[in-house]
Parts: C-alpha cells; structure tokens; sequence
C-alpha cells in the first residue's frame, strides 16, 4: 500500500468525525417531530394558563379546608361553638342559595311593551317584551356581577324558569305581566351599564325596538327569597369517598 | 478513487466509535444535528463528484462540509428560535443538491463505463 499522502489523511480523520456524529444519531432514539405552529403553542400556552389557575383556586380551597379542620379541631375541644356555628353555616348556605331576602345598592329595570301608535315594524309581535328579551337582560345583568336577582317579586335562581305564557311570562309557576321590574343587587354602576351600554342587548330593545326599557339606580333594593318549595327528585348528593 | 477508499473506511470506523461511545445528547439538539448530517452528506457527494470530474479540491471540500453542517445547524435553530421553520430551508437545498450531485455522479460512471468498453 501506497504511503498515505497529508490530503488523504485529513480526508479520513474528516470522515471519522462524520461516522462519530453519524453513529451518534443513530443510536439516538430519535422520537418523530412534527412542526409546531404558532397557534398550537398559543393553545397550549393558554391551556397553561388555565390550569394554573385552577391550582391556585385548588390552594385557596385547600386553604379554606384546612381553617374549617382547624375550627372543628378547637370546637371538639369545647362542644358549646358548635350549634353556633352550624347556624351560622344554616344562615350562610341559605343567602347562597337564595332562600333569604336580601337587601344592597343595585339597579331596577323596568320593561314594558312599546304602547304608542306608531309601533316598530309591521308586526305587533315586535313590540312586545318576550320571555327571550328578559332571558338576555338577566344574563346581561349576572355577566356584569349581580349577586341576587327578582323579577316582580319571585327571585331568580339557578331553578327558575322564564317561560312565555301568552301575553304574560311565567316565572317559578307564577304568572307576570308587563310592565315587568327587574331587581338586581350588585355593583349599581357595572349592572346599569350592562342594560344601559351601546351595543348591549338592553340598548338595542330600547333604541331599535323602542321598547320601554327605563333603569334607575337605588341605595337599597330589596329582593325577596325564593318563596316555592323546592325539593330534589332526581338529583342526589354524592357522598365524599364514593 | 484512493480518496474514496480512505473516506469508506473513515466513516466505518467512526460509526463503529459512534456506536460503542457512551455518548448521548438530548433529543431537543436531534434536529439540528439531523440537518448538520444531511448538510454534510451532501458535501460527501458534491466531493465524489468533484473527484471523478478531477478537480476535487481538499480546501473547498473541508470548508463546504463544516461550514454547511453548521450553517444547517444554526438555520434550524434559528427557525426554531423564530418560529418558523427554517430547516426546511435545509432540507430542500441540500436534499436537492444531493440528488442533482447523485444523478451527475451517475451520468460520469456510466459514461465512463461505456468508454472502456468501446
């Protein structure tokens, strides 16, 4: 064999790098990449997000439980706190679920059926308030943070259905006419722009389909408790540890 | 063909090294260095060329083989970086190339073939 001339050298230990970084990759297990594109990792990134968030909530729960533990541990200690504190617990849980009248600054809006000769459009149908319209300003008004909300009296829980009856709308069985006043407590500002704003669906009823829809701001309103009895047919509790 | 011959035997023995060496990266550098071997091959084939055209020049050869593996590199980390990705910038040209550098390799062989036949 031929002396190994400097070129040919340099061209071998060139290719014996090659092979290294070749032999390398192979070995590699090298897992199958497909193209991330930026919406993808805009997804993820909000999904991230989320659940981030939903720890934070987690801790804040966990948080609240362990002060509840550290309550009951202090009351088995001493048994007087006890019937105290689950009627503070009974008062609590009545005010969340809406069985308790309650007062605070808030709006009343008030809906009635447009009355003028000169109505919008051609037909009669559009001067009217509907169950739909109702529907839209309540949840207009829970969007914009309403703590309790009542319509003519009957208060509007997660049960409550808003039916149209005819001329009238039902709500939690009872009947309701026109004009319809709808009370909200909650933050008087942020709930009368929620029915009052450009480009809400109050401001449409009122400057298209020139509907009466009038709001007025009040220090106290007072919306009575939910007043049917309601029990649960269908629906039971899961108990902790199934 | 000599060269040809110390380039065979170069890239056995540093696959057989590649294979035993407890050496491993991580799998997030596989991409790059996927596109610095596909760079690289095409150096491989451009240099074959050049060899059986007769004016295969060691200086370009070893410049082209590093400087496009690490372009390549770079390229893809770069669109990595960007967003966008830029390696297939790599992959067409020099997976181009390498076929246009295969199919004039061909073209050499056979010709010269046919001639020491005639």
């Amino acid at each position: 064999m031929k002396k190994m001339t400097k070129a040919n050298f340099i061209i071998l230990v060139v290719f014996v790098v090659f092979g290294i970084v070749l032999g390398v990759q192979i070995k590699q297990k090298v897992p199958y990449f497909t193209p991330v594109t930026l919406n993808s990792i805009e997804t993820t990134k909000y999904e991230i997000d989320n659940i981030n968030k939903e720890i934070e909530e987690l801790k804040l729960m966990l948080k609240d439980k362990e002060e509840k533990i550290q309550l009951y541990e202090n009351i088995a200690r001493d048994d007087k706190n006890i019937i105290d504190l689950l009627d503070k617990e009974l008062k609590k849980t009545k005010l969340i679920a809406g069985f308790v009248d309650v007062k605070g600054p808030g709006i009343i809006v008030k809906m009635e059926d447009n009355n003028s000769e000169d109505a919008f459009g051609q037909s009669y149908d559009l001067d009217l308030i509907h169950d739909a319209d109702v529907l839209r300003i309540i949840n207009d008004l829970k969007e914009a943070g309403a703590e309790a909300i009542s319509i003519n009296g009957q208060r509007v829980l997660s049960i409550s259905e808003i039916k149209c009856g005819g001329p009238i709308i039902r709500i939690n069985g009872k009947s309701i006419g026109t004009p319809i006043y709808i009370k909200a407590i909650g933050d008087p500002k942020l709930l009368s722009a929620a029915i009052n704003a450009p480009n809400t669906y109050g401001y449409a009823l009122k400057n298209i389909d020139q509907l009466i829809i009038e709001t007025e701001i009040v220090d106290e309103v007072i919306i009575p408790g939910y007043s049917a009895n309601f029990e649960f047919k269908y629906a039971k509790p899961i108990k902790e540890g199934d | 063909m000599i060269k040809l011959f110390y380039a065979a035997i170069g890239v056995l023995i540093g696959i057989i090294i590649g294979l035993i060496l407890p050496f491993t990266y991580s799998v997030t550098y596989s991409l790059y260095i996927s596109v610095a071997i596909l760079a690289c091959l095409d150096s491989v084939f451009g240099g074959i060329r050049a060899n059986l055209e007769g004016n295969f020049d060691l200086g370009i050869f070893i410049s082209g083989f590093f400087g496009n593996a690490v372009l390549a590199a770079f390229l893809a980390y770069l669109g990595d970086r960007l967003g966008v990705p830029l390696y297939y910038a790599a992959i067409f040209t020099f997976g181009g190339r390498l076929f246009e550098n295969f199919a004039n390799i061909r073209r050499i062989l056979i010709k010269k073939s046919k001639r020491n036949k005639q």
